[in-house]
């Protein structure tokens, strides 16, 4: 049986709180090649570590090349073809939290609710004769979230980046997009509408159900959980 | 007998009813579903960008490039009445494992014909001959139609507004369910008076600028206040009645064998006072019995739901699917309807006539032989 494989962040902000929850827990994070390297070596864990971003890491572990990792939820749900069941969250970290919502123009005075939202979106296309765009990264999300909100009429523009931007371009009149604050949205003109929080995501450390599991791997996995490693100083 | 045997012999079958057969564009712009239908449809397109960075789409049924061309062919000043017959691959994404993502479909399309209870009969015989002439005993045929539910929703006169909701609601997943539970939510007494204003837009746009909020995204000042008079409409109409919410509850369980469809739907309106609806009741109990005559058989497991075919995008009256032993109900062996809707829609109101069409689907007919033998 071949090690196990675990991901984590390869930069940024949440690369640095992945290795402190680590460090925190007894397993410090040792990146081979320095910081130019993409694999790494944790504390006590006999894993092949891999630095990666975080979405190649949440298609890893929807697709099982991983068995581990640590990445946004907001990319899980969106990459998983059949929802939640594609991956098991073990433990949320408390740290790259955001929200992915549905925001309008604040502009629309008449659009407050998603029920408000297929309405003006119905008048629209009677209108125009075409949908109403709504511009986003998160295509699978949107599109669950709409359904399940009975919204049929609008269309998905696929956002690369400046997604708030869409609507005062005239690239689309809705975005589904990630927030902390809210600032950017409402410096771009945007309100959130009032059921329009589709998921609350934070870092996660994630588990794949399609990567074959061993006893080692599950000790490994269980290991992660328990916290902190025995023998660890705590903080004074 | 193999697939393509199977093929011929429904074939045979659509092309003895007369019609041309057609073999048309195999690639279209993803604009025309999406459009169209909605991103609901999205999951199972397959879809693809061009050289030039457009989306496009594999077609996945035939009614939609068929249809797409007749409506072209009426938009250059063409007329008259048309029968189409094909026998094609079309591309979807599949949902269950043992569905294929190429598959055939032997079919027909009738455009600009007079629409009635004959016709849709005549259509469903057809199809139901094409599924027996490849050896299959239908297990059973679930009959909808998409006019019934507006009928009545008409027939309660509800405000425009709320009527206007429940006839989309009825079309998504959930929706009547969603319309009923939601209450409609007060406005802002500043944005209310714009309604009062004698030039609203001016008035909306003068509460914009003291605000400090610029008007992005696609819709206009106007279509904003026309928003906000709707949703004022809705509050002043309030909810529905407990009268109204019954009957929409007993009518979408309305799940009976089709010739006491329309007795069932008449004893519903009459059991609440309800006159408005006997047009299309008539018609529903019309062509049942054009379908019954004619295909004496379907009497036996032929059976209508109101909710059915409700997501079956852009049909608009009759629809029916036709379902054989050892596969599920979401596999038909054949399906069809009314789609008077569609060249309109297509041509952007540019062109319109009826249209009727059915199919059936070979593959899973060679699944239905192999499991009885």
């Amino acid at each position: 049986m071949s090690r196990i494989t675990i991901a984590i962040p390869s930069k940024g902000r949440l690369k640095e709180q992945t290795e402190d929850w680590l460090a925190s827990i007894g397993h410090s994070v040792r990146q081979i090649g320095g910081e130019r390297g993409y694999t790494a070596e944790i504390d006590g864990i006999d894993a092949e570590v891999r630095l990666l971003s975080a979405s190649e890491i949440a298609q890893g572990l929807i697709d099982g090349s991983l068995h581990l990792g640590v990445t946004g939820e907001d990319l899980l749900h969106d990459q998983a073809p059949d929802g939640p069941s594609d991956f098991e969250v073990l433990k949320r970290l408390g740290f790259g939290g955001a929200d992915v919502v549905v925001a309008v123009p604040q502009a629309w005075f008449d659009v407050d609710t998603m029920a408000d939202l297929e309405a003006a979106g119905a008048a629209f296309r009677k209108a125009h004769h075409r949908r109403l765009r709504v511009a986003t990264k998160y295509l699978r999300i949107t599109r669950r979230y709409f359904a399940q909100k009975s919204v049929g009429e609008y269309r998905l523009v696929e956002s690369a980046g400046a997604t708030e931007a869409a609507p005062a371009t005239g690239t689309a009149d809705v975005i589904v997009d990630i927030t902390t604050t809210g600032a950017t949205l409402r410096a771009n003109g945007l309100k959130v509408l009032d059921d329009g929080v589709i998921l609350k995501s934070e870092a996660s450390l994630t588990r794949s159900v399609r990567a074959p599991w061993s006893e080692a791997a599950e000790a490994i996995a269980a290991s992660l959980l328990r916290q902190p490693r025995a023998g660890t100083k705590r903080p004074i | 007998m193999k697939p393509d045997a199977l093929v011929a012999v429904a074939r045979a079958v659509f092309e003895a009813a007369g019609g041309t057969p057609i073999d048309p564009d195999y690639v279209l712009p993803a604009d025309i579903p999406l459009e169209l239908s909605g991103e609901a449809v999205r999951a199972r397109l397959c879809l693809f960008t061009d050289h030039r960075g457009a989306e496009m789409v594999m077609r996945p049924d035939l009614t939609l490039p068929v249809a797409q061309r007749e409506a072209a062919r009426r938009e250059a000043g063409e007329g008259g009445a048309r029968t189409y017959t094909y026998a094609a691959r079309a591309f979807r994404q599949p949902v269950a494992p043992d569905d294929q993502l190429e598959f055939t479909q032997v079919g027909l399309e009738r455009f600009g014909y007079e629409a009635g209870p004959d016709a849709d009969a005549e259509l469903f015989a057809l199809v139901h001959r094409a599924v027996e002439a490849c050896g299959v005993q239908p297990s059973g045929v679930i009959m909808g139609d998409l006019a019934v539910f507006p009928a009545f929703i008409d027939a309660l006169g509800l405000p425009a507004v709320t009527a206007d909701l429940l006839k989309r609601a009825f079309r998504q997943e959930g929706g009547v369910r969603a319309v009923l539970d939601a209450a409609a939510r007060p406005l802002e007494p500043d944005v209310a008076s714009v309604l009062d204003a004698a030039d609203p837009a001016g008035a909306l746009s003068a509460l914009l600028a003291a605000r400090g909020i610029p008007l992005a995204g696609g819709r206009s000042l106007a279509e904003i206040v026309e928003g906000l008079a709707a949703r004022q409409a809705a509050i002043e109409a309030g909810g529905l009645t407990s009268g109204a919410r019954e009957i929409l509850q007993a009518l979408r369980e309305v799940d009976c064998p089709l010739a006491e469809a329309a007795a069932s739907l008449s004893a519903l309106a009459g059991a609440h006072g309800l006159d408005g609806a006997g047009a299309a009741i008539d018609a529903l109990g019309a062509r049942a019995q054009a379908v019954l005559a004619r295909v004496p058989a379907a009497g036996l497991t032929a059976r209508f739901r109101t909710g059915f075919g409700r997501r079956f995008t852009y049909y608009d009256g009759f629809v029916f699917e036709v379902l054989a032993p050892g596969l599920a109900e979401t596999q038909p062996v054949a399906a069809g309807g009314r789609y008077d809707g569609l060249l309109s829609g297509l041509s952007g109101r540019r062109a319109s006539a009826t249209g009727v069409g059915g199919v059936v689907r070979p593959d899973r007919m060679v699944r239905v032989r192999k499991g009885v033998s």
